[in-house]
C-alpha cells in the first residue's frame, strides 16, 4: 500500500540532551572516553545499567533472605509481593508502547527515559516473575502461560536489543547504498526495469545470461541469511560476469558492466531488506504476544482476588 | 510542452532516484491488532473454562491427594472474592460444631498445655491455606509447613538457634514421688535375667508402645511385683481404734461400717489378719491393699475432714494441669464402683435413686469426652490448711504414727503425705510440648548415649549404687537439646519445627470420629 501523504512533513526534533552534544539520537550514543568498544555499544546510560545491576542484586538478596527465613510461594506474604512490584513493573514497560504514540505530548517526558524503563524494567519484570514463582515450574496451565509468555517476550525484546545493537553496524559496515525500507520495492522496479531496457538492443548472450539467470533475482527484493554474516555477492555473481565478460566485444563488455553495475546495487538492496526486515520483524514475536501477556496478566490478577 | 518530471535527485552510483516526498514508516497497527485478537481468543478460553467448566486451566496447579476429590468443585474450597476460608476447611474437617474445634489456634493454644488462660486470639493467626499451600502438585506434601510460619509466633531463630531448653528440663521436673535409684534396679535386673547388654534392662520395666514411640507406663503387677510386696510382707502392729485410741478399723469393723465402696470386705480373707490384744496386723499386703487404703481415708477424714473428692482416689491428686483427666477417670470409676454395690439392694427407692445416679454418671462421662473440658486437679487434693483445727498437736501427732505404721509397707517406695500415698507417675513421657520416636533413635544410638544424667554404665560395670545424690528418681535422666544437635542440624537429620511438633492436637484426637460428625 502506498503510504499517504502527510497535511504536515515530519521533523525529528533534537531532544535537550541532543543538542547538548551528549547524545544523537534515541538510538545512537556518544562514545565515552575510557569506555570499553563493548561498553560503547551496548550501554546506552550507565547510570541505567549499573543501577539494573544493583537492584539485581538487591532482589536476589530480599530473595535469599525470604527462602532462609519466610515462605518461598506465589501465595505468601512475600510471593504476593513479588507478583505486584513484577505487575506494576510491567505497566510502567508497557508505557513506553504509549509513549511512542504520543511523540507529539512533550509533558509526557523524554521517550529515552521510557526506553531505559522498558529494556531494564522488563528485564527486571522476569526476575521478579522467577522469584513470584519460586525459580520453579508453575504447576497450573494459566500460570505456566504468564510464565511461558513473560520469558517468550522478555527474551524476543531482548533479542530486539541485540539486532538493534548488531544489525545497523552491519549495514553501514558493508554497504555502500543506504535505503529506505518502504521504498526497497520500487527501486528494485527501477532497477528491473533499467536492467531489462539495457539488454533490449545487447548482444544474444547478454540477453540470455539476464533472462535466464538475473531476470528471476531481479523480479523482487529477495531475503538471504548469508547478508547476516556480512556477505555482498551471495550468488557468485562476480564469477558469471567476469566469464562472460572475457568472451564479449568491447562494446558489449561496456553494457555488461553497467549490467553488472546494476546486480550489485540490488543485491545491496537486498541486503538491506534482510536486515532491516530483522530489524523490523523482531517485534512480530515481541509485540502480539506482549499484548496476549497484558491480557493474561489481567486475567491472573482477577482469578486470585476472586478465588 | 510537456511538464518537465520533477526530480529531487539521485543516490548511489546507479544513480537511483530519491523520493519524491516523505516516506512513512508501514503502520504497526496490525501488530497490535494480531495480538489484541489473540489475546481476545485466549481470554476466552480461560473466561470459558472458569466461569462454565471446571476451572481447570485456570487453577494455580492440581490439587494435593488429600484433596483431590474437590479437582473440578472450586467453590468446595473458594468464595468469590474471599480467598480460601477457615469456614469452608471446617465443613470437612470440623464437623461437630465445636466452638473450639480441632484444627483451630484455640486448640493450638490448648494442645498439651490444657491451659485455658492462653486462648486468647493472636494479631497474627494466619488462617488454614498460609500454612497449608494448595494447587502445588499431586505429591505436594502439604501438611509439612515451613518454620517460617512458626516463627512469626515463636520468637527465635531455629532448632539449632535459640530454641529453648525442653522444658522437663530447663525446670528440672523431678519426680519425687518414688523411691527408686535406676542403678540398683539395674543391676538387680541385670544379675537376675542374667542380661549382657545393660540396656537390656533398661527395656525390662521401659517396653515401648505399640508403635515404638514412646514406652508403655510402669505397671506395679508387671514390673515391680516380682520382688516387692512378696507374701511375707507384713504391716507392723497397728493399735485397733476403740473409743478414744487412735488406730485403724479391724476387717469387721469395716464391713459393718458399711460406707460407699466396702463389698471387697465381704470377699477378703480373714485369715491375712492377726490380731494381739488391741492390735492388728495384716500381712500378705497387696499392691493398693483395700484394707489400707480404707483405713488410710478414714484416717485422713478424721485428719483432715472436708478433703472431698480425695476420698475417690487411690493416691494423691498431685498430677500436672494436663494430666487432670485421669483423675477424673479414677473418681469417675470409683463412683461407679460405689453405685455397682448398690444393684442389689432390694429397696425401690434406692434402685430409683441410683437410676438417677447413674445418669448422672453418663452425663459426666460424655462431658469428659471433650477434650476441651475445663478440669481442675485441686478439687482432689488435700492440704494441710484442711487439717481439723479442735485436733491438737499431740493429738495429730497420735494419727499421723498410726498412718505410719499403716503405710509402712507402702513407704519402701511411695512417699506419704497429709495421711495420703503420693502419686507417683507411671506415665513416663516428659516431652510435653513434642514428639519422640524412639524406635526412630535406637537404630543409630544407644539409650544410655543419650539418657546419661545418672552414671548407669559405670556405676553397673562395677556392681555398685550410686549415692542417692547422683541417683533418685527425681533425676529424670533426660538428655538436654544439646544432645539432639549431633544430628539434626543444619545438613544432617532434619530440624525443622515440625519435625518433632505437631500444630494440631495429636492423631489421637484425629481419630475421635465423633468429631467428624454433623
Amino acid at each position: 500500500m502506498k503510504p499517504t501523504v502527510p497535511k504536515k512533513a515530519y521533523r525529528p526534533r533534537a531532544s535537550r540532551a541532543a543538542a547538548s552534544g551528549v547524545l544523537k539520537t534515541a538510538g545512537q550514543t556518544t562514545k565515552r572516553s575510557g569506555a570499553t568498544r563493548w561498553a560503547n555499544t551496548w550501554v546506552q546510560s550507565p547510570n541505567w545499567f549499573f543501577g539494573f545491576w544493583i537492584v539485581v542484586a538487591l532482589c536476589l538478596v530480599i530473595y535469599t533472605l525470604n527462602a532462609l527465613f519466610g515462605q518461598v510461594h506465589p501465595g505468601s506474604a512475600w510471593g504476593l509481593s513479588y507478583g505486584i512490584a513484577a505487575t506494576i513493573l510491567f505497566v510502567a514497560v508497557f508505557l513506553y508502547a504509549l509513549r511512542r504514540r504520543l511523540m507529539k505530548v512533550r509533558a509526557l517526558g523524554r521517550s529515552w527515559v521510557y526506553l531505559q524503563v522498558h529494556v531494564y524494567g522488563g528485564a527486571l519484570f522476569l526476575l521478579l516473575v522467577f522469584m513470584h514463582t519460586g525459580f520453579q515450574w508453575p504447576q497450573g496451565v494459566l500460570t505456566w502461560w504468564l510464565w511461558a509468555l513473560s520469558i517468550w517476550v522478555v527474551g524476543s525484546g531482548l533479542l530486539g536489543i541485540v539486532l538493534q545493537k548488531w544489525l545497523p553496524t552491519l549495514l553501514s559496515s558493508g554497504l555502500t547504498t543506504e535505503v529506505h525500507y518502504d521504498r526497497i520495492p520500487d527501486l528494485v522496479s527501477e532497477i528491473r526495469r533499467r536492467a531489462e531496457a539495457l539488454v533490449e538492443d545487447a548482444d544474444y548472450a547478454i540477453r540470455t545470461f539476464y533472462r535466464d539467470d538475473l531476470a528471476p533475482s531481479l523480479t523482487g527484493p529477495e531475503t538471504h541469511l548469508a547478508y547476516y554474516l556480512g556477505a555482498s555477492d551471495v550468488n557468485g555473481r562476480s564469477r558469471q560476469f567476469d566469464a562472460l565478460g572475457a568472451m564479449l566485444p568491447a562494446e558489449e563488455r561496456a553494457k555488461l558492466s553497467e549490467l553488472r553495475e546494476m546486480v550489485q546495487t540490488k543485491q545491496e538492496i537486498d541486503a538491506h531488506y534482510t536486515l532491516q526486515k530483522a530489524l523490523r520483524g523482531w517485534l512480530l514475536l515481541h509485540v502480539p504476544v506482549s499484548v496476549v501477556l497484558i491480557v493474561l496478566l489481567g486475567f491472573h490478577i482477577f482469578s486470585v482476588w476472586y478465588w | 510542452m510537456a511538464a518537465k518530471p520533477k526530480r529531487k535527485g539521485f543516490f548511489s552510483r546507479l544513480r537511483l532516484p530519491v523520493a519524491k516526498e516523505y516516506v512513512y514508516p508501514s503502520s504497526r497497527t496490525g501488530m497490535f491488532l494480531v495480538g489484541g485478537v489473540g489475546a481476545a481468543l485466549v481470554l476466552g478460553l480461560f473466561a470459558f473454562n472458569a466461569f462454565v467448566q471446571e476451572g481447570a486451566l485456570v487453577s494455580n496447579g492440581p490439587l494435593s491427594s488429600n484433596h483431590a476429590s474437590f479437582g473440578g468443585d472450586c467453590q468446595a474450597c473458594h468464595t468469590p472474592f474471599q480467598a480460601v476460608t477457615d469456614d469452608k476447611c471446617s465443613v470437612c474437617h470440623e464437623k461437630y460444631g465445636d466452638e473450639i474445634g480441632v484444627h483451630t489456634f484455640e486448640s493450638h493454644y490448648l494442645y498439651r498445655s490444657a491451659d485455658f488462660t492462653r486462648v486468647v486470639p493472636q494479631p497474627n493467626e494466619p488462617a488454614c491455606f498460609n500454612c497449608h499451600n494448595e494447587h502445588v502438585g499431586r505429591d505436594a506434601p502439604i501438611t509439612e509447613v515451613a518454620d517460617a510460619l512458626c516463627l512469626q509466633c515463636h520468637e527465635y531463630g531455629s532448632f539449632n538457634d535459640g530454641h529453648p531448653e525442653f522444658q522437663a528440663v530447663a525446670d528440672s521436673l523431678e519426680d519425687p514421688n518414688l523411691k527408686f535409684p535406676h542403678t540398683l534396679h539395674v543391676n538387680e535386673v541385670s544379675d537376675r535375667e542374667d542380661l549382657v547388654d545393660i540396656e537390656q534392662a533398661c527395656l525390662y520395666c521401659h517396653n515401648a508402645d505399640d508403635e515404638g514411640k514412646n514406652f508403655q507406663p510402669i505397671s506395679f503387677d508387671q514390673h515391680c511385683d516380682t520382688c516387692h510386696l512378696t507374701t511375707s510382707v507384713a504391716t507392723p502392729w497397728i493399735p485397733v481404734a476403740s473409743g478414744n485410741t487412735v488406730g485403724v478399723l479391724t476387717l469387721e469393723s469395716l464391713r459393718s461400717d458399711g460406707r460407699p465402696g466396702s463389698l471387697w470386705t465381704y470377699y477378703t480373707n480373714p485369715g491375712e489378719f492377726q490380731n494381739r490384744g488391741e492390735t492388728v496386723r495384716k500381712t500378705p499386703v497387696y499392691h493398693q491393699d483395700r484394707w489400707v487404703i480404707a483405713n488410710l481415708q478414714r484416717l485422713r477424714r478424721l485428719l483432715y475432714p472436708s478433703t472431698g473428692l480425695a476420698d475417690l482416689l487411690l493416691a494423691s491428686g498431685d498430677v500436672d494441669t494436663r494430666e487432670a483427666r485421669a483423675l477424673y477417670d479414677e473418681a469417675l470409676a470409683t463412683l461407679r464402683t460405689y453405685a455397682e454395690e448398690l444393684r442389689s439392694s432390694p429397696e425401690r427407692t434406692v434402685q430409683r435413686e441410683l437410676s438417677q445416679v447413674e445418669d448422672l454418671l453418663a452425663v459426666v462421662e460424655r462431658r469428659l469426652r471433650d477434650p476441651y473440658a475445663p478440669l481442675d486437679e485441686t478439687k482432689f487434693a488435700v492440704s494441710l490448711a484442711e487439717r481439723d483445727t479442735s485436733l491438737t498437736d499431740d493429738e495429730v501427732d497420735v494419727y499421723e504414727s498410726v498412718v505410719a505404721q499403716l503405710t509402712q509397707p507402702c513407704q519402701q517406695c511411695h512417699y506419704v503425705e497429709n495421711a495420703t500415698i503420693v502419686r507417683a507417675k507411671a506415665d513416663q513421657r516428659t516431652l510435653i510440648r513434642a514428639e519422640f520416636d524412639h524406635s526412630a533413635h535406637i537404630t543409630t544410638t544407644r539409650c544410655l548415649d543419650c539418657h546419661n544424667a545418672i552414671p548407669i554404665r559405670e556405676f553397673n560395670a562395677t556392681e555398685s549404687t550410686p549415692p542417692p545424690a547422683q541417683d533418685h528418681a527425681g533425676i529424670q535422666n533426660l538428655p538436654s537439646i544439646e544432645s539432639c544437635f549431633t544430628c539434626h542440624d543444619n545438613g544432617k537429620a532434619a530440624n525443622t519445627c515440625v519435625t518433632c511438633h505437631l500444630f494440631h492436637p495429636d492423631k489421637s484426637q484425629h481419630s475421635n470420629l465423633l468429631l467428624y460428625l454433623e
